[in-house]
Parts: C-alpha cells; structure tokens; sequence
C-alpha cells in the first residue's frame, strides 16, 4: 500500500469517526429534549449564585443572605447581569455613596434600568405611573425645570404648573407621609439623577420574578381600599374569581408579548391593562387602554380615547364579541356620565357657602369638608370603577348609595350653615 | 461525480449559467444577509439590543455585500477575489463560533451547586445555542466553494503558484458531509425550541424525523466510495423534503403568531415561533441540492468546448 493511500485511509477513518460521535450525541440530545419536554424550566429552582467567588456576593451572603438567595434564583442572575452592573456608578453619580471603594447606588434608578430595558422605561415615563403620581401628593413646588418639562410632556399627565402639595398629606405630615403617600406615590418619585420612577414598585428586588410581577397581588399594594379598590373590585368580579379558583393552573411565565386564552384564560391587571395579549401590544404605559380618567371627580375622556378604546377591546376580543362590547362600554359611559351628575351636584350645594364664605380657610377641618371629598374621591370613584370592572357590590352599596347618602348630608349641612348665617329661612 | 445527473440523465443537456461553487457562494451569501435580518428580528426579543448583540446584526449584510463584491471581482481578479471570499468567510466562523458562545453561556450556571450547572431543560429554554452556528457552517462552505478542486472529484484543491492540498474526501462528498452537519444542527434546534411546547402539536414531528433522515443520509452519501442511484435519489428527496418542510413550517410559525382573529401583531412575531426559523430547513435542502450540480468549474468546460 503506498504511502498515499495510507494517509488517505487514516484521514477517513477520523472523519467517519468524528462523525459518528457527532451524530451519538446530536441524538442522544434529541431524545432527552423530547424525553423532557413540556417541563418549564424552574430557573428560579437553579441558584446561579450558589458557588460565585464574586465579592459583593461572598460579602453579602454573610450580611445580607436574603437579597443573595433571591437574586441568584432570578431570571437576571442567570442572564449574567452582576450585582455592579446595577448597582456600581461611575466618581460623583447623583445619590451614590462610597461602598467598599466603589461607588454604588443603594436603590438603583429608571436611568439604570433603562439600560437595557429601553422601551419599558419610555413607555412608564409617558404613563400616569410615572411624575403624575408623584405630583398627586407631593405637588411641583419642589421639581426641577427638567423634572417639570417631564411631568408637561405626558400626554395623560393632568399638568398643572403650579400643583401644591396635596392637603392631607400636608396635614398629615412628613412623620405620616413616609408610610402614608410615599408608599404608593413614590412610584413616580424623581431621582437624584433626574430620572423618575421605581421599577421594584412593581418587580420587586431582588427576585424580579415575571409570575410576581404578573399577579394581580403586586397591583394590590397600591390599588386598594376606600378610595380605588381595585382589588376587591377585581375579587368581586368573574375575571378575579376565574383567577382565584383556576389561576394556579396558568402559565405565569409565559414569553411576555406571546398571551393568549390558552395561557391566561381570564385576564388580571396585568393582562388588561399592560401585558401583549390578543391583538394588543405588551406597553408599561399603564394608561394606554383607557378611555376615561376615572379617578378625577368629574371624570373626562382622556386623550386619544378612541384608539385606547381599540387597544383594550383588543385584549376583550379574545373572548367577547364585539356586540357584547359595544353595549358594555355604551352602558359604562352612561354610568360613569351618572356619577358626574352627582358630583356636579356636590359641587352646586357646596358653591353658595364659597361664594358667601361660609367655609373655613383650612382644608380638612370641619365635617362638611370631609363629606364633600368623599363624595367623589371614595365614593364616586368606588362606583366608576366598579362599573367598569364588573363589581356590582361595589358599585352598589360601596359606591352609589354611599354617593346618594353623602349627597343628602352634605344637603343637610349646606342648609344648615346658610341658615345659621340666614342667608335661607329655617 | 454530476450526481444530479446520475439521478437524471436528463439535465445533462441543460448548462446553467453558473458553476456549482458559483451557485454555492451566490447562495451563501444571500444566506449572510438573511442571518443579519433573522439575528436582527431575534434579537429584538427583549426590545433592547445590547451592544454586542449588533455584531451579527451587523456583519449579515456587509458580509453579503462584500461577498457578491468578490463574485463580480472574481471574473477579472480571481486571487484577490478568493482572499476576500475567505476573510470573509472566516470572520463568519468566528462570529458564529462566538455567537453559540454567547448563547452557551446563558444555558450554563456556572456558579450554581453542581449537578445544576447544565442540563438539558436549560437548553431549551436558554438562546438557541446552535442558531448561530449556521453562520459558522456558511463559512465553512464558504472557504469550500472559494478554491478550485483539480481535478474535479480529487479532493485536492488548487492554490496560488501552483501548491496543492489534498484532502480525504472530494469537495462533493465534504459538502455531504457539511449538509448532514448542518441538517443536524437545523433539527436539534428545531427539537430544542419545539421542547418548549411539550410536542403536544403533531405537526411538530414532521420536521424531527424529516431532519434525522437528511441527516443520516447526507452522511451516508458523504461516506460511499460508489453511491447506487437509489443513494442518489434517495439524497435527492430528502433535500426537497426539506425544503418542503422548511416552507410548511414558515406557514405554520406565521399562523401561530397571527391572533386567534388573524390580525397582525409585529409584537408576537418577535416574541411568538420565529417565523424565518423554518426557513433554515429550507436552507440547507437547497445547499444540499448545489451540492449534486456538476463540480467541474465553467474555465474547464470552456476549455473542453
């Protein structure tokens, strides 16, 4: 055999050879894809921080190990984004501190976030999450030109230029407001930065879990009690018991923008208001699907109430017929348009004791004024809302009669000072 | 071997206007500038590219260009042709070697307790960690198709100034070979991503055993010293399944992503089933069928004349 053929020989053999093992493997991988398919991948199961010789996670496995067991369980840790990429800022960055020699946001920022979630943090900053929020209790006394610019550019922002702080928190203090109002609003508080808002209001750190961001538990924190029950509303509603009865069975970590019936088969917050469901698109404009802004007062359309009409009908379209719709928001704007008739009427009763001075100088401290502002900011709202998310008990007897119930005080005790200040007979 | 012909002795009557190597690097580059556009659309998935996310985004299409650059090069500067051709080629290994990398990595936990740093649930849900290897397979292919093999079937291939390599195996069984890696890759992936879904489809089959059986039989074509026709004919059908499969599978992705009303949301189609997924199925049964077209390269056929 000559040397040649040889060497060809050889050169075939390993050919074959790495082929096969190719092959070998290629196959065994296929039947153990298909052997575990189906089974969601728990990378929360997974700590990819178990074994990490990084030194914020040595140290702070010893002072902090709550904050290293929940991040090494999250999607982040496992897409290798490292405790400095979120933390670490450059000498001088607004609101860092030195730490360890380096220096570090302790909370950090949207401006940080935004790095690699760009069209989130556009969308919330264009949303009523966003400086309305703040503004609401804080006012704009305190905002900078650049934060004011901010707050003017949001289309559904409500911009009053010279907003004053809100009365009760006023009244209530910093002592209070610190677990009061700041606990809610501060989702759309400026930073040191100058940029606005706190993601882990809703992704709580440091798990940033999709199923808790998704659950309708995270929009509890805030959207609840006397004044915006959402919550309960939603409990109420056949879409929040379609969730507390069969919600375990859902697919929580289904790829977000992908939603449909088959993943979510009734809608959550989440679902309704942001996530990409049916023709609608994922947005964290959280505003984006409404058509009224129903926690003013006396509640108007918002701008474009058309399109945000089409984007949430196309979340409803997955289950509802058009016709179906048509009558329900028909019947809503009527409601709603009832309630405003009613708070109009409060604003009638109370317009001569302004015009006469019959009212203390004070907000908040006399009975009347109380009855007057829950009227439309407890009431009022609790029964728009539940007309609109399906809560009959609420918009009942948490809100309509409570309206007509206050309308019949608040007429006894604007009768009651005009005739002690005999402006009308006894 | 024209092992088109030997399943067909008809097309022998028809000249194509282009070498087989010719037609190999006019596909392979459209094929650069569809990794682009595919990568493109990928990486949008999470709505921000990061910075290293471009640089397949981005080599696609000057890949594409640069590479039919060298093809009309190539008539009056055949070296200088080949050296670009070649760069660009090996930079296309690179980018996809780097790019299996890049998604490898995010498969892995490398500090998690062992026994949980890998495994096969992990794949499935990580990046596609063969996707970019399909650049790296258009580059190898590439470098194949840039130099001439003379004689033709010899398996060695003509340099400058005269020098020589020879290989094992002529440049129409490597590419054999190449097509059965590159089906390999193709269905894998499919297998992997279609884990995600439980199988519970049955369409989703199809393209399992589609792909095994290209696989296997590239190889095996790739490996006979004297294939029969029924070898050849067999290779050929399962290249056009391929392609078949690669098309009904474009359909069925785009089917899935359009809503249950079929309205087109751009956000699902880059979050839904790729769409251009399939299409790489399709991909490799046409560079699997270039591969039967006749290796003699057109200087030597107008030489014959």
């Amino acid at each position: 055999m000559s040397e040649t053929q040889n060497s060809k020989g050889f050169s075939k053999a390993l050919i074959i050879g790495l082929v096969v093992v190719i092959l070998v493997l290629g196959a065994a991988l296929i039947i153990l894809a298909i052997g575990q398919s189906g089974a969601p991948v728990e990378a929360e199961s997974v700590n990819a921080l178990a074994n990490s010789n990084d030194e914020c996670v040595v140290c702070h496995e010893r002072t902090t190990p709550g904050i290293i067991e929940q991040y090494g369980h999250s999607t982040m840790a496992a897409a290798e984004v490292s405790c400095r990429d979120c933390h670490e800022v450059e000498a001088g960055y607004p609101g860092s501190v030195e730490h360890e020699g380096a220096q570090v946001l302790a909370s950090p920022t949207t401006a940080i976030c935004e790095e690699c979630h760009r069209p989130e943090v556009a969308q919330y900053n264009a949303s009523r999450h966003s400086m309305p929020a703040y503004v609401a209790y804080a006012g704009t006394e305190d905002l900078t030109p650049e934060q004011m610019a901010i707050y003017e550019a949001i289309p559904e922002g409500s911009f009053v230029a010279d907003k004053s702080r809100n009365a009760i928190a006023e009244l209530e203090g910093p002592e209070m407001r610190r677990f009061t109002c700041e606990g809610c609003h501060n989702i759309g508080k400026p930073a040191e930065d100058e940029s606005v808002g706190q993601c882990q209001k809703c992704h709580l750190r440091h798990s940033f879990s999709l199923e808790q961001a998704r659950k309708p538990e995270t929009c509890n924190h805030c959207h609840i009690g006397p004044d915006h029950p959402q919550w309960e509303i939603y409990q109420e509603s056949p879409h929040g018991i379609s969730y507390m009865t069969m919600g375990h069975e859902w697919d929580w970590e289904a790829e977000p923008g992908t939603l449909g019936v088959e993943e979510f088969p009734a809608p959550t917050c989440a679902v309704c208001h942001m996530s990409g469901f049916g023709s609608s698109g994922t947005t964290h404009d959280v505003g984006d699907r409404l058509t009224w802004f129903l926690f003013k007062p006396i509640s108007d359309r918002r701008p474009s109430w058309q399109d945000n009409m089409v984007r949430m009908q196309g979340v409803c379209l997955e289950c509802h017929n058009q016709n179906f719709l048509d009558d329900f928001y028909d019947a809503g704007d009527k409601a709603t348009e009832r309630v405003n008739e009613w708070v109009v009427e409060s604003d009638e009763i109370m317009e001569p004791l302004k015009e006469n001075n019959l009212l203390t100088s004070e907000p908040f401290d006399e009975p009347i004024d109380y009855t007057y502002f829950n009227l439309w900011h407890h009431w009022g709202r609790t029964a728009k809302f539940g007309v609109w998310m399906q809560g009959p008990d609420y918009s009942q007897w948490h809100g309509a009669y409570e309206v007509l119930h206050d309308l019949a005080e608040l007429r006894e005790m604007a009768e009651d000072k005009l005739t002690e200040a005999g402006l009308i007979g006894e | 071997m024209y092992y088109l012909a030997e399943a067909f002795p008809v097309v022998r009557r028809f000249r194509i206007p282009l070498s087989r190597d010719q037609s190999m690097l006019l596909t392979l580059a459209f094929n650069e500038l569809l990794l682009g556009v595919e990568t493109y659309v990928a990486h949008l998935i999470s709505g921000t590219i990061v910075p290293y996310e471009w640089i397949p985004i981005i080599f696609g299409p000057v890949a594409a260009v640069l590479l039919m650059l060298a093809g009309f090069l190539a008539q009056r500067n055949r070296p200088l042709a080949t050296i670009i051709a070649n760069l660009v080629f090996t930079t296309s290994i690179i980018v996809g070697l780097l790019g299996a990398y890049f998604h490898a990595v995010r498969a892995i936990r490398p500090y998690a307790a062992p026994g949980e740093r890998v495994s096969v649930s992990l794949l499935v849900w990580a990046p596609p960690v063969l996707g970019p290897l399909t650049f790296a397979l258009v580059g190898i292919l590439g470098i194949s198709a840039s130099w001439i093999e003379d004689p033709p079937d010899s398996g060695t291939l003509l340099f400058w100034r005269g020098r020589r390599l020879s290989l094992p195996y002529s440049k129409t069984r490597a590419y054999f070979f190449l097509v059965g890696m590159g089906s390999l890759a193709t269905v894998i992936s499919s297998v992997l991503d279609h884990a995600r879904t439980d199988f519970s489809n049955p369409w989703l089959w199809v393209p399992t055993a589609i792909g095994v059986f290209a696989t296997t039989v590239a190889i095996v074509l790739g490996a006979l010293d004297k294939p029969i026709r029924a070898d050849i004919l067999t290779y050929f059908v399962a290249m056009l399944l391929m392609i078949l499969v690669g098309v009904v599978g474009f359909i069925l992705h785009i089917g899935e992503d359009l809503t249950v009303s079929g309205d087109i949301v751009l956000e699902r189609f880059l979050r839904g089933a790729p769409p251009l997924a399939p299409m790489l199925f399709a991909d490799i049964g046409l560079l699997g069928l270039i591969a039967m077209l006749d290796p003699v390269e057109q200087q030597e056929v107008e030489r014959s004349d």
